[in-house]
Order: structure tokens, then C-alpha cells, then sequence
């Protein structure tokens, strides 16, 4: 079974994927087209269900594989993407549109089976700003990333519809940091990843957020503002090692 | 006798001159003001000189002190990078402007003023970096009432004002070496009501609302009052931007949240 | 039962500390750990011996942990690396002899490792620590006022706090206490809340070096939280040891 999932900017379509993905006991195939630089998504997906297999555009054949052999697969559409994919121009797939009943414009009931109901929308998205950081390698004071992330959600950088994010910090866990506009606070996870206690993470992190009016140049520089030196981080990763042998005792 | 007391003003004119207006519609006899004269905001100079003519005795407070001896705050006194990076972005820019004459008034403040049973610091009778928070121990509370033999403690710092009152207290002490004849067992009543009133933050306030705050204590009642008053922050946002402190400081102003936030460890004091 | 051996106050006294070893040895329980609360140097001929001593522990004796105390502040002071270059404390308390004294008894090299000792140690629910989480500086005597000395206790949140700035023993409880608190603030009614603290202590463990001949010292066990002191006579005694 090949299910698309799709739906406005922040309709919720990687939680309702990852509730699906976890009553399939099988190997399953999580594909997100077109987010090469930023897998925030695919990150959250494969830190929670490692059984599941990520693939982007880059590796076809394989893909192509697994749908022969008919593992289950999910399609996550970004929202400002065609809902076209000639991958699936020939096999059988369900479309799942995630949208608020008051985004219910007739474009969605046309193209999906199923509608739900989704977290609702105001992004205008002829105004709207998509501005994406690769944060890889970089570790977060996280004392700082909660007065950043706490600005950056109020609006003291523009208009911020939606903000999901990875972060690394201090302590060697990785944590995603979802805000929608339309929700109340923020959600705050730790994923299940080993702990980078030694140097830098070589692994994924970066930040995205959708909005209007957004001072980019000023996002950045405060992020910036919150990273640790290679000193600090060596400092607290020799304190992690200190505490190591307390925890085991 | 009615006093007004005001704190960490922070160069922030347009709040100082609305709590002064704000002051002369009650009866106040005396203010006093508990120091941050200058720090974060635009107008470091203007603000000394309008205490100054009014001749409003002051403590000092830890900016105070910043600019008058340098920076000495250590880096742990700021709860994070980024809010230490900002807090040497509004140090630099502070030390830049102000005047040699603003900086020698700020020199000669003293640590702490008494006035009858009342004691007026800006942060702790021990420190002005320390923070008193509402929730802070009751038993530290009441040492830092205690430490100055007064009744009543006038803190600010915080940037959020509340009134605590502390009574019924009481504490056993025995010495088991070096014995005492008569080790005491029972409670030892320590002193009747104690008060700590913080009188939160003129020109940068904390408690989520863009207003001033400041309190008028009366004397003979022992009341105080808590008093927010409005103004035109806008005026002071802008003057924030036009000056070339950094912008993030404006907009924490119309939220009501502190330029830098507050320390996490309301009790650390630097060793420096 | 094992017990922790807590010591401060050396103060360079190679003598003191040699009668203080070889009184453990004595001791009917065994010692699981050495502590040094501070003043392990100072303005004493054989300090850079005795640093040596500790630092070089003989085989079957403990590894001593060491913290800062007064007089390695104000090593660092005179070295300048301290807070107060001009050394002025030390000026009034020592005169100007006293800090020569130090100066000439310190070695920069030693300075060097005083500069990399912890401020001091948590351990279960126990700050051993030189003066208080105050300074170094902090004396806290039996005459401190109690709320003051509940003050350091919460300061550190220790049930138990062991410090050597007064070189005096003593041990004080602190077996009950009450505050009852009225907050007020600008969106909040009045809210009243007591609160309570209960087993609490103090305890100064005494001066090795300070007082010549007489060495005090504070044995722990943290198992059964019981606190006793030695005292150790040595050099003029006829302890073999020789006078200073």
C-alpha cells in the first residue's frame, strides 16, 4: 500500500504518518520528495520508527524496489510542491490530504480520497517566506536556544507561521522543536538518538521556518549567538564524562 | 510618611518621567530609588541627571557598577551566551556614551541605604547581584532581613515586584560540641513581622506587560503598594533602534520581558 | 564502619599533617577517604614539602582530596591571578612580613597547581568546602547566627556542611525550623505558605597546623551521619617529630 499524504503548512502530515507508522509492525518506506539540504521530517521519522526506511529523490532504483515488492510506503508532500509524482504516475496509491476544515478549498477535495482533519492555516502563501538553516555540527547553550525559540515563535523576528527544527545540545541529545501558529506552545522532543558526548555531531540538524516579514539576516545572527565555541563544548562534554561514572554508580 | 521607591530604570526616560508624573499625583513625602540608573536602554546620561535634579537618594546597582569599575560581572552571572553576548553589546554601548560626570555620580553611590527601620539595596544586602525572588527560600529571605537589623527591605533586580512578609519564624540551634551547659531544645522565636518589598523595575519591566512598575510604602501603616503605571514605550523602542542598540532590546521591551533574561540561580554570587 | 577523615588548616605544617597521618593509622575504623578543606599552605618553611607530601601519597595511604581555602586565595592574589591583586586581606591580617613570608614559601610552579583545585566538594548530601559557598573567607563559628548559619546550609542545599575557615571543632545541629511567608504580587492575591526545615548540621573540623603541638581534626561516617574529633599532641610532646 502506497499512501501520499499532503496538506497546507503545518496540517500536522509528519505526526499523522508517525501515528500510522507505528501500527505497522512491518518494514515500511518514509518518502519525503524536494528536502534534500533539510530532512527535518525525515529525521524526526527515523529517530522514532528505525525500522523505517528514509529515501529522497537521490535514490530511485532502490525505492522502486521496495515498491515492487509492496512495502508499505508514505509519501510526505511538502506544501508549496506539485501534488504531481511520475513515480506514481502508474501504481495504485492513496492520496490523504490533512486540511482544517476552514482551509477546505475544493483543490484538495479534487485531489485526495481522504480528507481529515488537519491543523488549521493562515498562511497567505503568496507572501509567505520559507527560510531554511543547515545547523549540522553545530551544538546549542540551551539555555539560549529557549530565549531564541521563544522570540523567534513571538514574533520578534516576523510573523512566524510555522518553525520545526532540530537542535543539538550540550548534554549530546538531539531535540526536535515544532511551533505552529495555530496550536498552543510549542512541542519540545527528544529523539532517539545516541549521544554525541566526543567533538561535533556528524549528523543532521537544521532549522525551518514559514512565514511573512522575516528578517532572515537577524535570525541568523542570533543563532549564531547561541552556538558553542569548541572550547565550551569541550568543556561540557568533559563534565558529561565526569557524571558518566555517577550515573553508572 | 508615604516614600515612593523605584528601580533599574536602565536609561529608560519616557518610563522614569511617567512613574515621576505618576508619583506626584499621590502623596508621597520622600523617594528613594534602588539603582540600574543606566544599562540596556538609550538614555544613560538623561536619566542620571533628572535623579540627580531631583536629588533622589540612590543606591548602586550592579550596571552602576559595571560602568563605573568595567565589566567585572563573571560570565556566570549571565544565564546564557546570548544573553551574555547582548548584555557586552548594551555594556559597550553604554560605556561609550555616558558622560565622565554621569560616571563619577554613579561612583560615589553607596551599597545600601538606611532610614530608620527601613534598608534599601539594589539586589541583596550581600551583593547587588543577587537575586530575591518571591520564591526564593524563606529562611534566605529572611537572613538577608535579618543582616541589615531592619524590618523592612527595600530590593529590586528582579525586574517583577511582589511584597513578602515574614513571620512566625523560629529556629533550633544545639551545640552538641562545644557543649553548652543546657543544650536548648525548644524553638527560639527570631524576630517579630520582617518585610522584603521589591519594587520592580521602572524602565524594564518583567512581569509580561510593557508598563512601569514601581511601590509607595506607607510608613505609619507599614502598606505597601504596588503601583504599574502606562506610558509610551514605543518612544523608548524607537530611541532604542535610532541609537544603534541592538533591536532584539525593543521588542523584549513591548513584551515585557527583560532585555537579558534573569539568572537561573537566583542565589550564585561571582567570586570575582 | 568506614569514616572520612576531614582535615583543613595545614597551613604548611609538615609536622601537623605527618602526627595527623600516623594518628589514622591508629584509628579503630576505617578511613575511606582524606579530605583538605583549604589552608594547605601557608607563610611556613616546609610548605613546598608538604605540598610535595600530598600530592605523593606513601603506598597504602589515601589519595588526599584537596580544595581551596583563604591562603591559597592568597597565593593566588599575590601571583596575580586573585581578585584582590593588591592583596589587601592578607596585608591586614599577616602585615607586610606575612606576606613575604608567603611569597618566599609558595613556589609559582605550586601556585600553578593550587590554581586547579576544586572551590569545594559535594558529597551525598555534604558540602565540605573551606570557608562556605559564600568564599573562602566565610568564617562560621558557633557564635554566627544561626539563621545566617542555615543560610550556607541552603545556599549549598546540604543537610550537612564541613568547614575549617574558624580552625575551631565544633558541631551544631539544627533539628528544627519555621518560616511563615506572605507573598504579594501586581496579578497574584496574597499567598501564605510556612515552611519548615529539620537535621541539619555544621561542623568546623578543627586546625592541623594552626596551633603548634596540637593538630584537630574531624572523623565522618556518612553512613551514620556520626561526627567525632581527634586531637593529636606531637613534636614537643615527645612524639618523636621534632619542634618546628
Amino acid at each position: 500500500m502506497i499512501t501520499v499524504v499532503a496538506g497546507p503548512c503545518g496540517a500536522g502530515k509528519t505526526t499523522w504518518i508517525l501515528q500510522e507508522l507505528a501500527q505497522i509492525p512491518t518494514p515500511a518506506v518514509y518518502v519525503t520528495p524536494g528536502v534534500g539540504s533539510a530532512p527535518i521530517d525525515a529525521t524526526r521519522v527515523q529517530a522514532r520508527c528505525p525500522q523505517v526506511e528514509i529515501f529522497d529523490h537521490q535514490s530511485e532504483t532502490e525505492l522502486l524496489q521496495r515498491l515492487t515488492a509492496g512495502v508499505p510506503a508514505y509519501f510526505e508532500l511538502g506544501f508549496q510542491l506539485e501534488t504531481d509524482i511520475p513515480l506514481l504516475a502508474t501504481r495504485p496509491h492513496r492520496r490523504v490530504a490533512l486540511v482544517a476544515e476552514e482551509n477546505q478549498e475544493t483543490s484538495w477535495q479534487l485531489w485526495a480520497d481522504t480528507v481529515i482533519q488537519g491543523n488549521p492555516s493562515t498562511l497567505d502563501l503568496q507572501a509567505a517566506q520559507l527560510w531554511r538553516a543547515p545547523l549540522s555540527g553545530q551544538v546549542f547553550d540551551s539555555p539560549s536556544l529557549d530565549t531564541f525559540w521563544q522570540e523567534l515563535t513571538q514574533g520578534a523576528y516576523g510573523e512566524v507561521h510555522r518553525a520545526k527544527g532540530i537542535f543539538e545540545q550540550s548534554d549530546g541529545q538531539a531535540f526536535h522543536l515544532d511551533f505552529m501558529n495555530s496550536l498552543p506552545g510549542n512541542a519540545y522532543t527528544e529523539l532517539n538518538l545516541p549521544r554525541c558526548v566526543q567533538g561535533r555531531p556528524n549528523r543532521f540538524s537544521g532549522l525551518e521556518v514559514v512565514g511573512q516579514g522575516l528578517d532572515e539576516g537577524a535570525i541568523a545572527a542570533t543563532l549564531k549567538d547561541c552556538y558553542l565555541s569548541d572550547s565550551l563544548l569541550a568543556a561540557h562534554q568533559a563534565t558529561l564524562k565526569d557524571s558518566v561514572p555517577l550515573e553508572v554508580a | 510618611m508615604n516614600i515612593a521607591v523605584l528601580s533599574c530604570i536602565h536609561s529608560n526616560l519616557a518610563a522614569l518621567e511617567a512613574v515621576l508624573r505618576d508619583i506626584d499625583q499621590q502623596s508621597v513625602d520622600q523617594i528613594y530609588c534602588l539603582g540600574d540608573l543606566v544599562g540596556y536602554g538609550p538614555y544613560p546620561n538623561e536619566v542620571v541627571a533628572r535623579i540627580r535634579e531631583l536629588d533622589i537618594p540612590t543606591c548602586q546597582g550592579c550596571w552602576d557598577e559595571d560602568i563605573v569599575d568595567g565589566l567585572n560581572a563573571c560570565d556566570c552571572s549571565y544565564p546564557s551566551l546570548l544573553a551574555e553576548t547582548r548584555g557586552h553589546l548594551a555594556h559597550e554601548w553604554t560605556n561609550r556614551e555616558v558622560t565622565p560626570e554621569t560616571r563619577a555620580y554613579l561612583a560615589s553611590l553607596p551599597l545600601t541605604l538606611q532610614q530608620d527601620n527601613l534598608c534599601f539595596v539594589h539586589g541583596s544586602p550581600h551583593s547587588q547581584h543577587e537575586y530575591l525572588l518571591p520564591d526564593t527560600s524563606a529562611f534566605i529571605a529572611l537572613e538577608r532581613v535579618l543582616a541589615t537589623g531592619a524590618d523592612t527591605l527595600f530590593c529590586g533586580h528582579t525586574h517583577v515586584p511582589y511584597v513578602r512578609n515574614l513571620e512566625n519564624s523560629h529556629l533550633t540551634l544545639t551545640a552538641v560540641h562545644p557543649a553548652t551547659p543546657s543544650p536548648s531544645h525548644s524553638p527560639t522565636p527570631l524576630s517579630s513581622l520582617k518585610r522584603i518589598i521589591n519594587a520592580g523595575s521602572v524602565g524594564e519591566p518583567r512581569h509580561g506587560r510593557p508598563h512601569a512598575t514601581y511601590v509607595i510604602y506607607d510608613t505609619d501603616s507599614q502598606q505597601a503598594q504596588l503601583r504599574e503605571v502606562e506610558y509610551d514605550y514605543t518612544q523608548t523602542c524607537a530611541a532604542i533602534r535610532e541609537k544603534g542598540l541592538p533591536a532584539i532590546f525593543a521588542w523584549r521591551l513591548s513584551q515585557g520581558l527583560e532585555y537579558a533574561e534573569k539568572a537561573d540561580d537566583p542565589t550564585h554570587v561571582c567570586e570575582r | 564502619m568506614t569514616h572520612w577523615a576531614i582535615l583543613s588548616g595545614i597551613n604548611g605544617n609538615l609536622s601537623a599533617y605527618e602526627a595527623v597521618l600516623a594518628d589514622l593509622k591508629r584509628v579503630r575504623y576505617q578511613v575511606e577517604a582524606l579530605y583538605i578543606l583549604g589552608d594547605l599552605v601557608g607563610p611556613h618553611p616546609h610548605c613546598e614539602t608538604l605540598v610535595h607530601r600530598v600530592r605523593q601519597p606513601h603506598r597504602g595511604e589515601l589519595e588526599p582530596q584537596v580544595c581551596l581555602g583563604w591562603w591559597e586565595e592568597q597565593c593566588f592574589n599575590l601571583h596575580g591571578m586573585g581578585s584582590d591583586p593588591e592583596a589587601t586581606e592578607l596585608l591586614k591580617q599577616a602585615g607586610p612580613d606575612g606576606v613575604e613570608q608567603l611569597w618566599k614559601s609558595v613556589s609559582r610552579q605550586t601556585v600553578q597547581w593550587l590554581r586547579s583545585l576544586d572551590f569545594g566538594f559535594f558529597e551525598f548530601d555534604c558540602l565540605l568546602i573551606h570557608g562556605s559557598t559564600v568564599g573562602c573567607h566565610d568564617v562560621l563559628t558557633p557564635e554566627t547566627p544561626p539563621m545566617q548559619l542555615l543560610d550556607r546550609l541552603l545556599r549549598a542545599d546540604a543537610n550537612t556542611l564541613f568547614c575549617g575557615r574558624s580552625g575551631l571543632t565544633f558541631h551544631l545541629q539544627i533539628p528544627a525550623g519555621a518560616v511563615t511567608s506572605t507573598v504579594t504580587t501586581l496579578d497574584a492575591p496574597a499567598q501564605t505558605m510556612t515552611q519548615t526545615v529539620s537535621d541539619r548540621q555544621i561542623v568546623g573540623v578543627g586546625s592541623v597546623g594552626k596551633e603548634p603541638g596540637k593538630a584537630t581534626y574531624t572523623l565522618y561516617s556518612p553512613y551514620t551521619n556520626a561526627v567525632s574529633f581527634r586531637t593529636v599532641r606531637y613534636g614537643n610532646q615527645g612524639k618523636g617529630f621534632g619542634a618546628i
